[in-house]
């Protein structure tokens, strides 16, 4: 096969730090080629040199045995390159037709578009590739796992050879993650070349022909996927043994800590998007919630925390009715929470540690009453944080914003999991971070609920919810889809409950 | 941690420098055009601010209302507050302040506090207003903020022009509330000029805010629901009524700074007697990047110019309005990120020379 990109001695420094360091590459045409790596570990910098946003500091980029050096991304864009982001970007109130044409237009006249004509173009691509794209669909109304789709339709639109396709299943379900793989073999027999990026193991060795892994900004192997297992991998990505299956404790059945009741909450669209929702926490159980995004756990959470309006239905704290109350005196309660968005809502990147630590802290006992802030205190408890959590940080009064989305995360969970709490509430705790990270995470979890804590856990990765959960909620379409435990909490089983496959015994 | 602190000092500081530097080399080519002489002009600016008891004395007039209107646009934007309507509550404030300082007959002890206080709260209540409509209508304040200072402005020359606006002449610019009482006045520094003992009301305010954000749990709050409003819900900040709280904040020190000028320089209400302090302080504050302290000095320097305009107008044919000019620009100036600019011009010369090189090689 044909050497489509080679990159020799590629380095890209920022000031001192060296993000990508004599990174050396080849990636056959028509193969699907994955990255791994931790965060941090330079995948993105890399991309973001061979898609033109990005320039190299030194080393060289062959494209096809040709010499490139890219400017922008549209340069990239016309010798074949396109990416596909995590974060989708559509316009959610245009059709999918507009969104695929979107600066690519074909004009008629001077002045008009032409949409007749790229329509057609359009749909030989979505009959070529097996992409079977409703055109004049709004975005909106559409699957994620379409919207995807649509994002690659785009990018072969504008003339694609290679695509770049950035932690694609992160916001798919297990069946919807097959279908983008199948599509994904199908690009390939047809000679498109692929390049995977992701943390995910499994999936690297389900569908890579030949795999690179990053680490600290250097190449730590080329390996092809038969020659390799997940505990090679891994190892190969954080320099040691990671243990990513954790001992769960058989629990005796406890007494419910949350009892919720008839739940209905409305989205941000005045629809229902929580509707009749009926469940308990009990003692030092970790309920998990699954479903795929968009289901209504983002509501649920919000509500039960306080932050959006319960329309109807009640909730119970310890026998104790709190539907009304809002994040102020649910924390007072011992009530905690991890924000799935740890940028906006769990972190003030604007400010040190320290002061991220404290919150909800404040409003405990040693400071309440107090019109003084008592800084010591504070930033003992910061540096109890820190080094309970291993934040990589030499200092608490360090920016947040400084620090790695991994770091970021253990400042948030440290200062949630060592507040004297009785119930947490977690979102997407693993989200975007790397497996290091997330095996210290995910044994925090599990500790907390054995010292008798409750815990709702809301994810969207299936295998963290199967690792860590007693008990597992199926959501979908704002109604529970069904509680199992046990012997069923596997991905089929799953993965039917929250495509709506199945009624389960809600 | 000191070193970091210090290369940042070292950028701001030269980021003022070059902003200074840039905007007076703009206001002398102004002067040039129109026909004056720019260093004649400079001189008189710094002679009629700093040459001299009586200008210490006038610049200090000047200083006081800035650091305090200063001070009401720092608290509000620190805590993401876009209040825009100092200026409105300036003249509710200066409003209330001639009427209590006229109306009511006390000892200085007690009047002067009293008036104080009332300018304070009407300034409050003014703000009250939009910060209602924020909370239960999602009515943007800057809106309801901008066009709150023509309300004000417009309602204060009403009431004075309708009901007390007595001094005897008849003619539109004279309209004015009757002087206050000896009692309500602020003492002068150095009598005859205009400087008060507001100047230590407006330290104080400064002090007060500083010692507020540094040392107290509130400030902490109030620093967090400015810099993360979602951040701090769900830590457990009541956000609204920090919101609010902010608000009237805000409006109750710009209700001061009017009182101050009542009571100090002015002796009564004249319709639209506040010369843009308003937008002054909008302005100190953006310039002060809303550190209280940095308001003192902004401040002081604010008032320096705004004085020595007063005298080179007097002094020279220039127009006062080339300060106020270069005040602006002044504010424009220091949002450039100087470095991105040089690292454009680097780059950008750079390439130049790479173009020439490589033409140079292909000729030879």
């Amino acid at each position: 096969m044909e050497t489509i990109i080679k990159l020799i001695d590629v380095t890209k420094r920022f000031g001192t730090l060296v993000a990508n360091d004599k990174i050396n590459m080849e990636i056959k045409a028509g193969t699907i080629h994955s990255i791994i790596g931790e965060n941090g570990a330079g995948k993105s910098t890399l991309m973001n040199m061979l898609v033109g946003l990005l320039e190299p500091t030194s080393g060289e980029i062959l494209l096809r045995g040709k010499r490139v050096n890219f400017k922008n991304a549209n340069q990239a864009n016309r010798n074949g390159i396109g990416m596909v982001h995590q974060e989708f970007m559509l316009f959610e109130n245009l059709t999918v037709l507009e969104n695929i044409i979107l600066g690519h237009e074909k004009i008629k006249g001077k002045w008009f578009i032409d949409k007749e004509k790229a329509r057609k173009e359009i749909e030989d691509i979505c009959e070529k590739y097996h992409f079977p794209l409703p055109l004049d669909a709004l975005i909106r109304d559409l699957p994620v796992a379409v919207q995807q789709q649509v994002e690659i339709v785009k990018v072969l639109y504008r003339g694609a050879d290679i695509i770049i396709l950035d932690e694609p299943t992160a916001v798919l379900t297990p069946q919807g993650i097959e279908g983008l793989f199948e599509a994904l073999k199908f690009l390939v027999s047809k000679g498109k070349t692929i390049l995977f990026i992701t943390h995910k193991l499994k999936e690297v060795l389900a569908i890579s022909d030949s795999i690179t892994v990053l680490k600290n900004g250097r190449v730590t192997g080329h390996v092809l996927p038969q020659d390799v297992d997940e505990v090679k991998l891994a190892s190969l990505m954080v320099g040691r043994e990671v243990i990513l299956t954790v001992d769960k404790p058989p629990k005796t059945i406890a007494e419910p800590v949350l009892e919720v009741r008839d739940l209905t909450v409305k989205g941000d669209d005045g629809l229902d998007k929580v509707k009749h929702v009926s469940f308990q926490v009990r003692k030092g159980e970790i309920l998990g919630v699954a479903g795929v995004a968009g289901n209504g756990q983002r509501e649920l959470v919000e509500a039960l925390f306080g932050m959006r309006r319960i329309e109807q239905g009640a909730v119970q704290f310890h026998n104790r009715d709190v539907t009304q109350l809002g994040p102020r005196e649910k924390r007072l309660l011992g009530i905690g929470y991890v924000p799935q968005d740890r940028l906006r809502l769990g972190s003030n990147t604007k400010a040190p540690i320290w002061e991220n630590t404290l919150m909800g802290y404040h409003l405990t006992e040693p400071f309440r009453k107090k019109i003084v802030l008592d800084k010591k205190r504070a930033l003992q408890y910061a540096e109890q944080v820190v080094q309970k959590f291993q934040v990589k940080t030499d200092s608490v009064n360090n920016n947040v914003r400084n620090l790695s989305g991994g770091n970021i995360q253990k400042v948030i969970v440290g200062r949630e999991f060592l507040l004297d709490n009785k119930l947490l509430i977690i979102e997407d705790p693993t989200r975007g971070i790397d497996v290091g990270a997330i095996e210290f995470i995910w044994k925090q979890i599990v500790d907390i609920a054995k010292s008798g804590i409750s815990v709702l856990l809301v994810s969207h990765e299936l295998n963290e919810i199967i690792s860590l959960s007693d008990r597992v909620m199926v959501l979908y379409g704002g109604e529970v889809a069904g509680i199992v435990e046990g012997e069923d909490i596997n991905e089929q089983k799953l993965g039917l409950l929250m495509t709506g496959g199945q009624q389960g015994h809600a | 941690m000191r070193k970091q602190f210090w290369i940042q000092a070292k950028d701001e500081i030269i980021k003022y420098t070059v902003s200074l530097l840039l905007v007076f080399a703009i206001g002398a080519i102004i002067i040039l055009i129109q026909g004056g002489d720019p260093l004649e002009s400079f001189a008189a600016v710094f002679q009629g601010a700093l040459v001299g008891e009586g200008s210490i004395a006038k610049s200090i007039r000047w200083i006081t209302p800035c650091i305090i209107s200063g001070i009401a646009a720092t608290i509000a934007f620190k805590s993401g507050v876009n209040n825009l309507g100092i200026d409105g509550q300036i003249y509710v404030g200066a409003f209330t302040a001639a009427m209590v300082g006229y109306a009511i007959a006390l000892p200085t002890g007690l009047h002067i506090p009293l008036t104080i206080l009332a300018a304070g709260l009407a300034g409050l209540l003014f703000a009250l207003v939009p910060a209602l409509l924020k909370l239960y209508f999602k009515v943007d304040e800057m809106i309801t903020t901008l066009m709150f200072n023509y309300v004000a402005m417009l309602l204060t020359e009403y009431l004075a022009l309708k009901f007390v606006g007595f001094d005897g002449s008849k003619s539109p610019e004279q309209v004015a509330t009757p002087p206050i009482l000896e009692s309500a006045k602020l003492s002068l520094l150095f009598p005859p000029y205009q400087a008060t003992t507001g100047i230590f009301i407006a330290i104080g305010l400064a002090l007060i805010v500083y010692l507020l954000y540094r040392f107290t749990l509130k400030g902490y709050e109030l620093k967090q629901v400015g810099e993360n409003m979602l951040f701090s819900r769900q830590g457990g900040i009541r956000v609204k009524r920090t919101y609010v709280l902010i608000f009237l904040l805000s409006g109750l020190i710009a209700g001061i700074c009017g009182a101050v000028e009542i009571m100090g320089p002015h002796g009564k209400f004249r319709p639209s007697f506040a010369t843009n302090l308003g937008w002054d302080g909008i302005m100190i504050a953006l310039i002060a990047k809303n550190n209280p302290i940095g308001v003192v000095i902004v401040g002081a320097l604010w008032g320096l110019l705004k004085n020595g305009s007063f005298a080179m107008e007097r002094m020279t044919d220039t127009n006062r309005l080339v300060i106020t000019l270069i005040q602006s620009l002044f504010v424009l100036f220091v949002t450039v990120d100087y470095k991105a600019v040089w690292a454009k011009i680097v780059a950008w010369n750079e390439k130049r020379k790479m173009k020439a090189a490589e033409g140079a090689s292909r000729h030879a």
